[in-house]
């Protein structure tokens, strides 16, 4: 349901339950009232003709026989009347009665409503000595009259509901412009459009809203941009090496074909075989990665100096002099850390390759193991090669992120072990050193 | 032919260069922006592959800052990135061709010729000069429909010549398409492959401007002697 139909029921409808029970309690009152007037009116018809029976000398025919016919007088405003000689306590007899007006005699004393031929009547009765005057209003003209009255007050009232209920659909729409206008403009962005929004023309307290729709959309923005770079940078690593894979496939199967090329076939068939490793090892990683974004913690424990020595010992093979250039430091560190020994010596291994893979040959790099607080131990790789800046140093974990293409790696490197780091409840951080260079750092608990 | 590669990636280098070599292309390699610019600067080029993800400057800012330059050059990029916008943002930027990795050596090769094919205003694959059928995309060459054996050199000699036909063309530039500019080589070798090719195809094939450098010969009179 649209807000303006939603606001038109509930305001429209409060507004006539309202509107309705004052005007039904007006009318009650107004024919309570109408009733009250017609009945003292009725009274004070009787009261003044008793008064005036009173003063006038005992006429002849009010001691003459029954079997006469009252007299006839003729009515003026529309009230009957009856004058009735009093022969016992119970029966009385009309001497005068208004022309057309009911027979009376039978009439309570005081007010009543009595049914006389097929009219009902509303009757007022007073005895003054053996005189009985009634008076009487026909109920039928009555309600004739609180009929008319109804109308004149009930068809303004109608209308001027009914107008209030248009003047209110205007007034929402009006008031509820603002919404609909940025309704309109949210509706016409296009998928993947990343221009911030237009300003708005838009009341207080829609901006909150629209700071917040303003937020939400530069954000995913963000998401966006980082996803599709993600995506870029995968493609890239990927199909690189593949593409090195089939071109020198490629020109092996043209140097086949041609006499004096055996060299050419077989420098490219090597050339693919070190392309299918190089593409191995970034799908290693990435399965690595991938089995490491499972949340449970294995219970495992591993003694870093250790793992610390055997990863420099693996990487004897790529870096023959790496015990010339890597210097290890601990600190009287006896203790264990909570992650697994191939994870452990996974993460400190790419960080002294990493290190060992951007700074000269003549500059020392420093493993430091540390024991910050009683729970915590920190594995710290300290290279003086060219370092990072602050933006590098915050990407440098995002996945297939890569500084310098041209030095070989994957960009997955960092990743790993900041994926290491978190699942064991432990950190990893890029800082700037003091001098040149940089230290990744890595602390893990107890 | 002589092509520029513009390739971060050595593998993928290594692959394309044997590759073209074998076609009978001359290729020469460069992994980064600031060395496309001087191997552009120094040396002639008939076509260029680029590579997008280059270390020092993104590739399409140097594909819109090359054709800004006025360059000419037929641009064939080469790219990882196989979005529709970044195939669309290469080709607006400039590029001639867009290819995505990984590609096929045959079809590279092949559109290769397709672009210096439509730079020099043909829409056939093969050139007629006299009595000379050249086809650009296999390196076959018929005299008189007799079919003629070129070596390497002399093909890429022969293309050089056929390609700029009216152009007074210097040893230098000849030297370029021939061997690209990574090999040093003797004094007289494009002498020695001249020989050759007028041994091969009749002494007016080319046309010796002295002082100057060399020309195609005029095909009227190829078949003199």
């Amino acid at each position: 349901m649209s807000l303006r139909v939603r606001l038109l029921l509930i305001i429209g409808l409060g507004l006539s339950i309202l509107w309705t029970a004052v005007a039904g309690w007006m009318f009650l009152d107004a024919r309570q009232s109408l009733r009250d007037a017609l009945d003292n009116r009725l009274a004070a018809s009787a009261r003044m003709v008793a008064g005036m029976v009173a003063q006038l000398p005992e006429p002849a025919y009010l001691s003459a026989s029954d079997s006469r016919k009252p007299f006839d007088v003729i009515a003026r405003d529309g009230v009957a009347c009856e004058v009735s000689l009093l022969r016992s306590q119970i029966t009385a007899q009309a001497i005068v009665r208004t022309a057309g007006g009911p027979d009376l005699t039978e009439a309570i004393s005081g007010f009543g409503t009595h049914m006389y031929g097929k009219k009902r009547w509303r009757t007022y009765m007073l005895r003054q000595g053996n005189i009985q005057i009634a008076t009487a209003d026909s109920m039928d003209t009555r309600e004739a009259l609180i009929k008319e009255l109804a109308l004149s007050a009930g068809v303004p009232f109608l209308v001027a509901l009914f107008g209030s209920l248009i003047m209110l659909w205007f007034c929402i729409t009006h008031g509820i412009a603002p919404l609909e206008r940025v309704r309109d403009i949210l509706a016409k962005r296009k998928p993947g459009d990343d221009s911030p929004l237009a300003p708005i023309k838009a009341p207080l307290e829609l901006q909150p809203l629209l700071n917040t729709i303003e937020q939400l959309l530069e954000r995913l923005q963000g998401a966006i941009l980082r996803e599709r770079r993600f995506t870029d940078n995968a493609a890239h690593e990927l199909r690189t090496p593949l593409t090195g894979i089939k071109t020198h496939i490629q020109v092996a199967g043209l140097a086949a074909d041609l006499p004096d090329e055996n060299k050419t076939l077989k420098a490219a068939l090597g050339k693919a075989d070190y392309g299918v490793l190089q593409l191995q090892g970034i799908l290693d990683r990435l399965l690595s990665l991938a089995r490491l974004d499972d949340d449970a913690v294995p219970v495992e424990t591993s003694d870093p100096l250790e793992v610390v020595y055997t990863a420099t010992e693996q990487l004897q093979a790529s870096y023959p002099d790496i015990s010339n250039r890597v210097l290890i430091k601990e600190q009287g560190v006896a203790a264990c850390v909570n992650v697994a020994r191939p994870l452990l010596l996974s993460a400190t291994q790419n960080l002294i390759d990493n290190a060992l893979r951007y700074t000269p040959g003549d500059k020392p790099i420093i493993v430091q193991i540390t024991q910050p607080d009683t729970g915590r131990i920190r594995i710290s790789v300290l290279d003086e090669g060219p370092g990072l800046n602050a933006h590098d140093r915050a990407h440098a974990v995002n996945r297939f992120w890569r500084r310098d293409r041209s030095v070989p790696g994957s960009g997955l490197g960092l990743s790993i072990v900041d994926a290491i780091a978190r699942r064991h409840h432990g950190t990893f951080e890029l800082l700037k050193r003091a001098g040149p260079g940089l230290e990744a750092r890595m602390e893990f608990p107890i | 032919m002589h092509v520029l590669l513009v390739e971060d990636d050595a593998l993928v280098a290594s692959g394309i260069v044997t590759g073209l070599k074998l076609h009978g292309l001359t290729v020469d390699h460069v992994n980064c922006a600031s060395l496309a610019d001087t191997a552009l600067k120094s040396s002639y080029f008939d076509v260029c592959i680029l590579d997008l993800g280059l270390p020092d400057e993104d590739g399409i800012s140097l594909l819109h800052r090359w054709r800004d330059q006025g360059l000419q050059l037929p641009i064939l990029v080469l790219t990882a990135r196989d979005a529709l916008s970044h195939r669309i943002t290469g080709l607006l930027g400039g590029a001639d061709d867009y290819m995505v990795k990984p590609f096929d050596l045959l079809e590279l090769q092949a559109r290769l010729h397709v672009l210096t094919r439509r730079r020099a205003g043909r829409s056939k694959d093969f050139v007629e000069h006299g009595g000379l059928v050249f086809c650009a995309s296999t390196g076959e060459v018929r005299l008189h429909g007799r079919p003629v054996s070129l070596a390497r050199r002399e093909l890429a000699l022969l293309r050089a010549l056929l390609q700029n036909p009216k152009a007074i063309l210097s040893t230098e530039q000849l030297c370029d398409s021939v061997y690209g500019y990574e090999q040093s080589l003797e004094s007289n070798a494009i002498n020695v492959h001249v020989y050759h090719l007028r041994r091969k195809l009749g002494n007016n094939i080319v046309e010796t401007v002295r002082g100057l450098g060399y020309r195609l010969g005029l095909p009227e009179k190829m078949d003199e002697l």
